[in-house]
């Protein structure tokens, strides 16, 4: 669906690129979540790809299309729902609707039954004359998601579509968007939530610093080899001597008491062990490979995802 | 049908929000209404209006008493009677409670024609215009030169009464000038009101305040993420300036209206003068039209430069004023130095004060603010041009 080649962005006087030599593919139909903290060039990478900026360098095809050259023909069939409430407090949920739907040039005869089909993909049934800047934060997120189904999309970029919002209302708008996705609609979703991409994502991008760092099926990503990595906390720190008998072990980092490997196979697992027994020195614990997307997030950029 | 949309869109965001309208339309024609009332102190036709003064008579003569008598004669100067000294009036007018104090020196008329005449002495206000203050020296002399040739001719009329050649008649001066204004009303010269001087330089100026709710409803639009979910649908920076325009053209043209109503209709209910249209609709409506455009591409332009809605209010609030000022908004441009005089023509509220003082005053038609409807359109162009390269320029950051 979504094909980018070199793509590297630079806001107008900035030192650095925004977005730096990316590329990636998504697959049709797929739900790819793109994980990344703030300033990592998640939204930049969303802008690029709905036509708002224009990258300097790279190439990006969408369902077979040249988003520089037709970029309008793309904006068609896929829709944006930015991070920010990008709809108008004061009109109620059906004025703002029916005007998005205008702004679509959705006909008129059409946009009573696409707005119908919004509004109840996103439970706002009860709601249509309120006005928005009434609604709790959760609706406020769902009548931002109804917006951006006016088009029947086939391709839809949500942008952090759960941030600040009630357990509730992000069970209610995750369901939602696995219903979307289940019904055909490619969906581009970045968050800096990773538990959300855990449960909800096919495919997942790792991004920071305009560097696409890893991307696959979460097990995929879990069960790399580049994610094989051994860390060992010792009860005591080793003396000298066996740092010298340590040092055998290829890769093998030591920090006071901590021992780290990158990549470590099974066979090599067992040969630290025995030269850990052989030098009597005791493990308090040991850690193999990642439990989740956060680890593997600390590993590869060496920062937590929040930071 | 996006172009509708988008009217109709900023037309329900208006009506929901009182707050706009009151600045949109309540305040213009409060605006109108007030300046109307408040510019209306044209000292030859309205006896209400005046200026107040004190008069210490320290002679008490013939010839000071003819002076008093001189100076009461004359409308709009009002003497406040007052038995306080001297220097109490003087704290009294640095206080604003008359404008001046007049005094007439012991001996003024005993040594009025000799080699030592004692002067009066007039005192002003701080607060006092210069205008103003012009105008009661003039008077004063007026009053004085009066007083003084009654006295040195009073001989000369006693002889010539005595001779059986009839009296000297001291008014005959002023039978020697006859003044009128070239305003018409009805195909008849009329000196033209104060408020129909000020009313088409207030609607003028209030006229480019639309910049205010338009910028900062733009500012919010580009920060709620609006104006790029528009953007992302496909809607160019073209339609979305022309739809913002052509709404608050609209929003302009009823103002416009509003205020007029407000100077022909409400301002005599409140007594004050009634505006008077002219007697071309066409051109009225062309002037009204070509000020609107102006004023809300230049509102977009504002819109586009700034960042936030505090910026547009500071960048609205001071340019406005500065056009203002060198349009000959608030002071008529013959009162300028040359360099102003000069630098006038280059404020669009000049060529609209211009414009609509044509059809106002000077009775003009619509080959006459031709000339000042093309400046304004050219303006309201290049300002619709700048706004477009600045909002291209914007989304690539």
């Amino acid at each position: 669906m979504i094909q980018i080649e070199d793509l590297s962005f630079r806001y107008p006087g900035a030192v650095r690129d925004a977005i730096q030599e990316l590329s990636l593919q998504v697959h049709r139909g797929s739900l790819f979540g793109l994980l990344g903290p703030n300033g990592s060039g998640k939204t930049t990478l969303i802008s690029i790809l709905t036509g708002l900026l224009s990258p300097a360098r790279g190439a990006i095809r969408i369902d077979g299309l040249n988003l520089t050259a037709q970029a309008r023909k793309i904006q068609a069939f896929s829709a944006l729902v930015p991070q920010e409430y990008a709809f108008y407090p004061r009109l109620s949920v059906q004025d703002n609707l029916q005007f998005f739907g205008a702004a679509l040039t959705v006909p008129a005869a059409e946009l009573r039954g696409r707005l119908d089909e919004a509004i109840t993909t996103t439970g706002l049934e009860a709601f249509r004359k309120i006005r928005a800047e009434h609604l709790s934060g959760g609706l406020k997120r769902r009548l931002n998601l109804a917006i951006g189904l006016l088009n029947r999309p086939r391709l839809l970029f949500l942008d952090e579509p759960t941030v600040g919002i009630d357990p509730q209302s992000r069970h209610f708008i995750l369901e939602s968007i696995r219903r979307i996705n289940a019904a055909g609609t490619t969906v581009v979703y970045t968050t800096h939530y990773m538990e959300e991409v855990e449960s909800l994502c096919d495919e997942i991008g790792i991004l920071d610093d305009g560097h696409l760092l890893a991307r696959g099926t979460l097990s995929q990503l879990l069960n790399d080899a580049g994610s094989q990595a051994l860390t060992i906390n010792l009860t005591t720190s080793p003396t000298a001597a066996q740092q010298a008998a340590l040092q055998a072990i290829a890769g093998l980092q030591i920090d006071v008491s901590t021992l780290h490997v990158k990549r470590c196979d099974a066979a090599q697992v067992r040969t630290l062990l025995d030269v850990l027994a052989g030098q009597e020195l005791a493990v308090g614990r040991l850690q193999y490979g990642y439990g989740n997307l956060e680890e593997l997030f600390l590993h590869l950029t060496g920062r937590q995802l929040r930071d | 049908m996006r172009l509708i949309a988008l009217i109709v869109k900023e037309w329900k965001l208006l009506l929901r929000d009182w707050h706009a309208l009151l600045l949109l339309f309540a305040m213009p024609a409060a605006f109108i209404l007030v300046m109307s009332l408040a510019m209306q102190n044209d000292f030859a036709e309205h006896a209400s209006v005046s200026v107040h003064y004190y008069l210490v008579d320290q002679d008490s003569s013939a010839v000071s008493k003819a002076l008093l008598q001189q100076l009461a004669a004359i409308p709009h100067f009002k003497r406040v009677p007052s038995k306080a000294s001297l220097a109490q009036l003087k704290e009294r007018v640095k206080r604003s409670r008359a404008q001046f104090v007049v005094i007439v020196p012991k001996d003024f008329g005993k040594a009025m024609l000799g080699k030592n005449p004692e002067p009066v002495q007039m005192l002003a206000g701080p607060d006092v215009e210069p205008a103003v203050y012009q105008l009661f020296a003039a008077a004063l002399r007026g009053a004085l030169g009066h007083t003084y040739l009654q006295h040195l001719l009073a001989p000369l009329q006693t002889q010539l009464e005595i001779s059986g050649s009839g009296g000297l008649d001291l008014d005959a001066a002023g039978k020697l000038l006859k003044d009128r204004s070239l305003y018409e009303v009805n195909g008849q010269n009329r000196r033209p009101t104060s408020v129909q001087q000020s009313v088409p330089a207030w609607l003028l100026f209030a006229m480019f305040f639309i910049a205010l709710p338009l910028s900062t409803t733009w500012v919010q639009e580009r920060q709620q993420g609006t104006y790029a979910r528009l953007r992302s649908m496909g809607l160019g920076a073209g339609v979305l300036l022309i739809g913002k325009l052509l709404s608050y053209i609209i929003i302009n043209l009823l103002q416009v209206v509003l205020m007029l109503a407000v100077g022909v209709f409400v301002v005599p209910w409140f007594g004050g003068d009634s505006l008077t249209l002219g007697h071309a609709p066409l051109a009225l409506s062309l002037m009204a039209l070509a000020v609107s455009f102006a004023s809300v591409a230049y509102a977009l332009l504002i819109a586009n430069l700034v960042s936030t809605s505090e910026q547009a209010t500071m960048l609205t609030g001071v340019t406005n004023l500065l056009m203002a000022a060198i349009g000959g908004i608030m002071v008529p441009g013959f009162l300028m130095p040359p360099v102003m005089q000069a630098l006038s023509h280059y404020s669009p509220m000049a060529w609209g004060l211009q414009g609509f003082l044509d059809i106002f005053l000077r009775r003009g038609g619509l080959s006459m603010v031709l000339s000042q409807a093309g400046l304004l359109s050219g303006f309201g162009v290049g300002c619709l041009l700048l706004s477009g390269w600045l909002l291209n320029k914007r989304q690539r950051k």
